[in-house]
């Protein structure tokens, strides 16, 4: 293996950050983000629906987080940006198609994470709560939910780094975001996709172990420091 | 109205290729739950570098994308084999196992399943490692103080207990492998997405041809959930103290 | 069941979609009154749609030919960068006009989409070692590399039975499965393996070779929405416009020609000549 491939890297640096703005790493940043949020937005609601919610309503809802638990990213990615626009009589701009159909998706798993994190918090809990007079509302927003989500962190670090990692599905939809540049780069020099890749693969590492890090180890020693 | 419908044809392509999609799922399912214990167990060891290597490992195959994991696979340590063991794997030899001919599958199916058992492992091993975490410290160390070897309170007391925990994660792992194979489209393995591709590229009927791809993908996906869900009530009795 | 009723509810949408092609009013008129046309394009297809080094934006001989149908028509372009696997979505959503992306054109295809006149000509070719091809015939037990979204796959699994043939995402990644020895041959359009070998270091330019033969004759038109019958005699004629300017050899000349680094004679091929 000579230079010349990791040349083309460098010569071609700025395109791969920025790309024609927004775009490559930066919009991959962007992206991952908006999804990120609305994701665990989604999934906080999902899932206390999940936990209170009986009777039909249940039942819809662990249908359409099945079923998006069940669908393809790429192929949702592909629905959204072909089918909304008919459906809805508006055209839907792309980067805006990925991340609704990412943050569902997102949503869909949290979802289930969270609900799962507030019912293994124990009834004693809730009983506890209910006798101190505090309505169902006011419990499961200051009560069980804090709880809920910080037992569950490591579940949400996992689905957070799966979000990041499937932005790069948005080629579907011509979005050009890092890998799809990475990609432009790689047909127009022809001869080095492996230099090409591997730059690929240190920098989705970079962005995926940067935020478990922060997520995962920083709270221990700095936020949620408790005196023992 | 029937000209914008898929012709038979292409329906069976398709077909074939979700067989190869549900063989090679099915197949990284088996590979990657046994790697992924034998992972999680490692990692319970007290030797700091097995430990070291077994994080390493999780660390290296979960925070990178699958894709680019693939082509190193093919490209990376396709080169490394011997030539002629390579043109050996090229041909697809027929093996014979006891009683059955074995026709070896394609060299692409093989290295993409390495792959995706490599990348899935490292996933399963998480929520092994969740599961066990989930079993209070107090148990293996009560355990302990009643005779038993550090191996059997990991036989018969945490793991037990643990693969409760990490059961309806591991069906969800179960399903992302379904979704996941897809991927090795790109290096050549001749399933689902890469069928439906090629039907896309000859009949140019877009929403048809996908329509149908996706419905097979949730088929697949929707079976594992409703047999692990079976399983789940039947078995474990999750919820139920 | 629930996801029975889904499906057909997915299928109903579906034929929705395809309804509304039809149905549509003139797509010709309406490109004029919007103003503007979009036009898919290839962003990874050197050297008919790429990035431009340079300028970071869409060029090439197919983009070339974009911007001169918009010109004729006096109106602006949108390029939309496309892929094999959306472009026909694209169409059928009007999230384009026209494909003009190295649009290969058989019959089976012109079933969903309809052609312009073909404005280029190319043949099948394949890269190997040097000496290994010499003949169609020693195609027959090689394990061949070709481009996904490609009409090449299928043609050869049509005239080489034997041949084991394996799709990949692109051009670059064939070469490198070539290079590594996973297969023994790739195939491509002859005007794009051109590129592909000028683009080669030295050292492995001395080692494989083009093929002296193809094993087709092969069309590349602009894809135009079933039906827009109007729109179609107007790309048409715009073409054989361009013909007849010299404008159509212009262009060639511009990646082509002997100046380029992928230089190749044009042949006898002419935009409306025979075919």
């Amino acid at each position: 293996m000579d230079f010349k491939g990791f040349e083309i890297i460098w010569h071609n640096l700025d395109y791969l950050i920025f790309g024609n703005f927004p775009g490559g790493i930066v919009l991959t940043l962007l992206m991952s983000f908006a999804a990120i949020v609305f994701s665990t937005i989604l999934g906080i609601f999902a899932g206390v629906g999940l936990t209170v919610c009986d009777g039909f309503l249940r039942k819809l809802l662990v249908i359409v987080l099945g079923f998006l638990r069940a669908i393809p990213v790429i192929m949702l990615i592909f629905w959204t940006y072909f089918l909304l626009p008919v459906l809805l009589n508006i055209d839907v701009p792309a980067i805006t198609t990925v991340i609704f159909a990412l943050s569902l998706i997102g949503g869909a798993y949290i979802g289930h994470s969270v609900h799962a994190g507030m019912v293994a918090i124990g009834k004693e809990q809730w009983q506890a709560a209910f006798s101190l007079g505090f309505t169902k509302t006011q419990v499961i927003i200051f009560i069980i939910l804090p709880q809920a989500l910080k037992m569950m962190l490591p579940s949400f670090v996992n689905q957070w780094v799966s979000l990041i990692k499937d932005t790069s599905l948005a080629y579907i939809v011509g979005v050009a975001e890092f890998t799809f540049i990475a990609t432009q780069i790689n047909n127009r020099s022809m001869v080095y996709p492996t230099e090409i890749f591997l730059f690929v693969i240190m920098v989705y590492f970079i962005i995926c172990a940067t935020l478990d890090f922060t997520v995962s180890v920083l709270p221990k020693y700095h936020l949620f420091s408790r005196k023992k | 109205m029937y000209e914008q419908l898929l012709e038979p044809r292409y329906l069976w392509w398709l077909w074939d290729g979700f067989l190869v999609t549900m063989a090679i799922s099915f197949l990284t399912i088996i590979f990657s739950t046994t790697l992924g214990f034998l992972l999680v167990i490692a990692q319970q060891s007290h030797i700091k570098i097995i430990k070291g290597v077994v994080i390493g490992y999780n660390a290296i195959f979960r925070y990178s994308p699958l894709l680019p994991q693939l082509f190193f696979w093919y490209f990376g340590i396709g080169n490394l084999l011997p030539i002629e063991f390579k043109l050996w794997l090229f041909d697809e030899p027929e093996i014979q196992l006891f009683l059955f001919t074995l026709k070896m599958p394609s060299f692409e199916f093989i290295i993409g399943l390495i792959g995706l058992t490599c990348y899935s492992s490292a996933f399963i091993a998480e929520e092994f490692r969740a599961g066990i975490m989930g079993v209070s410290n107090g148990q293996e160390q009560a355990s302990l103080a009643l005779g038993l070897t550090r191996w059997q309170s990991m036989r018969f007391i945490i793991l037990p207990q643990s693969f409760r925990i990490a059961f309806p994660p591991l069906i969800g792992q179960y399903m992302n492998i379904i979704k996941n194979s897809s991927l090795t489209m790109a290096i050549g393995v001749l399933e689902l997405s890469y069928v439906s591709r090629q039907v896309e590229t000859e009949s140019l009927k877009t929403f048809q041809d996908f329509a149908v791809a996706t419905f097979l993908y949730i088929f697949a996906i929707v079976i594992v959930g409703t047999l692990g869900n079976i399983y789940q009530s039947k078995y474990l009795q999750i919820g139920k103290v | 069941m629930k996801f029975l009723t889904k499906s057909l509810t997915a299928v109903a949408l579906i034929s929705t979609l395809l309804g509304v092609n039809t149905a549509y009013a003139d797509r010709l008129d309406d490109i004029e009154k919007r103003g503007e046309i979009k036009i898919a394009v290839f962003d990874s297809n050197p050297p008919f749609g790429f990035i431009d080094e340079k300028t970071n934006k869409i060029a090439g001989l197919d983009v070339d030919y974009a911007n001169e149908i918009a010109k004729a028509l006096n109106v602006k372009v949108e390029l939309v960068p496309t892929n094999p696997a959306n472009r026909i979505p694209l169409l059928t959503s009007q999230k384009a006009d026209l494909i003009v992306a190295n649009f290969t054109v058989t019959d089976e295809r012109a079933k969903t989409v309809d052609f312009s006149l073909p404005y280029f000509a190319t043949g099948q070719k394949f890269v190997a070692k040097k000496g290994l091809l010499k003949t169609a015939d020693d195609l027959k037990n090689l394990r061949i590399g070709a481009d996904k979204g490609t009409v090449m796959e299928i043609t050869l699994r049509e005239k080489f039975p034997t041949a084991k043939v394996i799709s990949y995402d692109d051009t670059p990644f064939a070469f490198a499965a070539l290079r590594n020895g996973v297969v023994q041959a790739i195939t491509q359009d002859d005007a794009k393996l051109i590129g592909l070998l000028a683009n080669v270091p030295e050292e492995q330019r001395a080692v494989f070779e083009i093929s002296p033969f193809s094993i087709t004759e092969e069309y590349q038109a602009v894809g135009v929405p079933k039906g827009e019958t109007r729109l179609k005699e107007k790309v048409n004629q715009i073409l054989l416009k361009l013909e007849n300017d010299g404008e159509a050899l212009t262009i060639y000349n511009r990646w082509f020609g002997p100046d380029t680094n992928s230089a190749m004679p044009r042949g006898d091929f002419k935009i409306g000549k025979g075919q």
